[in-house]
């Protein structure tokens, strides 16, 4: 048998350059990137954690971004993520496929910004820009004085109230009006009480259970004008008094008094932690819960989803009649990773995104509120509603920016947790957390202001 | 031939290992490049304070003694050697039960053998969404039939003392693996024993404990090994049920964090708190208490395991 290559080799070899030829050719073709994207445009890639409807706004806001740009084609990939877990981002931008721009849970820019994913963005001119945000919204975007992200958008968080439950239990919603100020929450546990309901034992409606979709420890610790931070000292304060207090009146004792595991199994059925249930099964838009504290997002959730349930909104309860009433404002932003290809792209896209074009269509669309300090005086933003949370923007709190903001977190919640199962004194567990936090914290003392 | 006191290569026993080189290379590049190498570099990481960015500084012992005084540390190594004490024995007994069925003389045995294997096959994360409905308080199935028999309803997936125990009901969907290796070992078993057995009048429930049982005991080794390592390794309920980016990270791992197994803290410490050094420590730990379990298990099984032939 011969070695020398035959005409099946000779043929294959030349099908083989003619098939590298075109490719080549191929790839020098001057089309856009993308469909609905200019020609000439280089492509940036936009990575973003957020589901549907919000991700549908923001799928907007790109194809109005492209049609425009002449320099920048972006491409929009939802992304698995949530506030605290970018392990996605994290082992892409370690592996050289990392996004060019990212959506980034603003109180975590800080913590981000230590680890060192995130670029900083003076050399891009983003310290101009810092007038047209929101003070707030602008510190939390900022490590060591230097600004690593743009902020998008904003939210605050009040208190919803079924008025249908409330008349069936021959309760009149007007005492909870808005006119009348920030309720007390002794007045909130009487009438709660009363819109309780068990079936066969258990619970089917439960009044209020604060702990619920905004009910967080941040919420009533605020609430109960504690203070979670001492700049002073660079050290997290979780077991000022005031917080303890909020712990012992809003998790230990409510959970008490309608019976620890009773309420958990309450919770179990129909408004579990994790996973969640889809949105439109929702405990308060189903009616099985009378009232609870949630965000400006749920109102664009009833329209969609309960239509004909008869809500009022107010302030969250305060613990003495007269008090201020006290909300806080989270928000996400846009933030250029490590080793991006486009970062300038990235940039022109950012801009657009977290500035007055795209915030006023995020807006309009999911009922978020803006950072961009301009379109807040714009009313037709906030029609209904909506115009209570624009108000109360301007006396929100906001949680402390600190490159230790996700263990914080998660501290502050296993001690919620414990004082709601009633497995550890409040006061105890919030001193446990100060301790841990702490000790991650001191090593980026003093921090820059 | 007597064997040589020494590892000892003929001049053709050293041509042909130079020829079959070349062969193994591939695989051995893979070994070292993503198995030798990264464990040596956690090893490395474990005594540095890295975010995984930038440079890795040295922290001596600093990871360690932070581990020894870290509450959630503990509480993860608690709940999944919890969950490892549980669920190994119980999984053991489950696969020698479906094997059992599936050894039975039947037309239609095949088909059973299929039914009871197919769980094992089903992607885990799909099996722990369909639990989650089968388990809940309200309208799942579980307490439903428990209310039926007159038991009190139990909040499985809501109590932090029954979360685990969901874990291990739902693990032994996987028996389907075992419980075949375990069918092998008993087709083994000599049928003459079992002839002799019965000619002496011993009943089918002494016929196991006196033959089957000592002479599968070889594969129980391996089984409980095998679900121990796998034990303190696991992941994936726990990250589907309560963590990760179903509720957003937010919350506690179930409730109390009575789900945060051990390798789940240590992927929260890598990706959410940005703490590579600590997560490499704890990895390092894991495997140092994984071996002296191994190790514990076989001087503890040459008391039981009866090797044929020895």
């Amino acid at each position: 048998m011969s070695l020398r290559p035959g005409r099946g080799v000779t043929a294959s070899l030349l099908a083989f350059l003619v098939v590298g030829a075109a490719c080549a050719t191929g790839g020098q073709s001057s089309g856009p990137p993308l469909a609905g994207c200019n020609s000439g445009t280089k492509l940036a890639l936009f990575w973003t954690s957020h589901t549907p409807p919000d991700t549908d706004s923001e799928q907007h806001i790109v194809n109005a971004f492209n049609k425009q740009s002449k320099t920048t084609c972006v491409k929009m990939v939802a992304v698995p993520g949530s506030e605290t877990d970018i392990a996605k981002l994290t082992t892409a931008v370690r592996g050289g496929t990392g996004p060019d721009v990212y959506e980034l849970d603003r109180f975590t820019v800080a913590e981000r910004a230590a680890a060192g994913v995130l670029t900083d963005l003076t050399s891009y001119g983003a310290a101009d820009l810092a007038s047209n945000y929101l003070d707030f919204a602008w510190k939390e975007a900022l490590f060591k004085g230097k600004p690593y992200a743009l902020p998008d958008d904003t939210d605050a968080r009040v208190l919803y109230y079924n008025k249908d439950l409330m008349q069936a239990a021959g309760e009149d919603p007007s005492q909870l009006d808005i006119s009348k100020g920030a309720p007390t929450v002794d007045l909130i546990r009487s009438l709660a009480t009363k819109l309780n309901k068990k079936t066969n034992g258990k619970y089917t409606v439960v009044g209020f259970d604060p702990r619920l979709n905004q009910g967080w420890h941040y919420t009533w610790g605020f609430a109960f004008g504690g203070s979670f931070f001492d700049a002073a000292t660079c050290k997290v304060t979780p077991d000022d008094p005031k917080i303890v207090q909020a712990f012992k009146t809003m998790f230990w004792d409510w959970a008490g008094q309608l019976g620890v595991k009773d309420l958990q199994t309450f919770e179990s059925t129909y408004a579990p932690d994790t996973p969640p249930l889809p949105t439109e099964q929702d405990a308060f838009l189903t009616g099985h819960l009378g009232m609870v504290v949630s965000g400006d997002w749920v109102l664009g959730w009833l329209k969609q989803y309960a239509p004909n349930l008869h809500y009022g909104i107010t302030y969250i309860p305060v613990p003495q009649q007269g008090d201020s009433p006290a909300t806080w404002a989270g928000g996400w932003s846009v933030v250029i990773p490590k080793g991006a290809k486009n970062g300038s792209g990235g940039w022109e896209f950012m801009k657009y995104f977290a500035g007055p074009e795209g915030q006023k269509v995020y807006t309009q669309e999911t009922t978020h509120m803006p950072t961009w300090k301009s379109l807040l005086d714009d009313t037709s933003l906030f029609p209904g509603d909506h115009a209570l949370f624009r108000k109360q923007l301007d006396v929100a709190h906001s949680r402390p920016a600190l490159p230790v903001g996700a263990l914080y977190w998660d501290q502050l919640t296993i001690a919620q947790s414990a004082a709601e199962h009633h497995s550890q004194d409040p006061a105890v567990a919030l001193k446990a957390a100060a301790a841990t936090v702490n000790a991650k914290l001191q090593s980026f003392c003093p921090l820059a202001t | 031939m007597i064997a040589a006191p020494r590892f000892h290569l003929t001049v053709e026993d050293r041509r042909n290992l130079r020829t079959a080189l070349p062969f193994i290379a591939p695989w051995m590049v893979g070994f070292t490049a993503f198995t030798l190498y990264p464990i040596i570099y956690s090893l490395y990481l474990s005594f540095t304070t890295y975010s995984g960015f930038g440079d890795a500084t040295p922290a001596g012992f600093a990871n360690y003694v932070y581990m020894a005084k870290d509450t959630l540390f503990w509480q993860s190594l608690g709940n999944t050697m919890y969950y490892t004490a549980l669920a190994v024995p119980i999984g053991v007994v489950v696969a020698i039960a479906l094997a059992l069925m599936m050894n039975q003389n039947l037309r239609e045995v095949a088909i059973y053998r299929a039914a009871f294997y197919i769980p094992s096959i089903l992607p885990l994360f799909a099996l722990t969404f369909i639990f989650i409905v089968l388990l809940n308080p309200g309208f799942g199935l579980v307490d439903y039939v428990l209310g039926l028999v007159g038991l009190p309803a139990v909040n499985w997936l809501g109590d932090a003392s029954y979360t685990k125990i969901s874990i291990v009901m739902l693990a032994q969907l996987g028996a389907g693996g075992p419980a075949l290796i375990f069918l092998a070992a008993l087709r083994a078993v000599p049928m003459e024993l079992y002839e002799a057995a019965r000619l002496e009048g011993a009943g089918p429930l002494r016929r196991f404990y006196k033959i089957t049982l000592p002479l599968i005991t070889p594969v129980i080794l391996f089984d409980l090994i095998y679900g121990t390592i796998l034990g303190v390794q696991i992941f994936t309920p726990a990250f589907v049920l309560a963590g990760g980016t179903s509720g957003g990270g937010a919350y506690t791992t179930g409730p109390e964090n009575s789900l945060l197994f051990y390798v789940f803290y240590l992927y929260k410490q890598a990706f959410q708190y940005s703490d590579m050094g600590y997560a490499a420590a704890m990895a390092w730990v894991l495997f140092i208490i994984s071996v002296v379990l191994a190790f514990a298990i076989m001087r503890w099984s040459r008391q039981w395991v009866h090797y044929e032939g020895a």
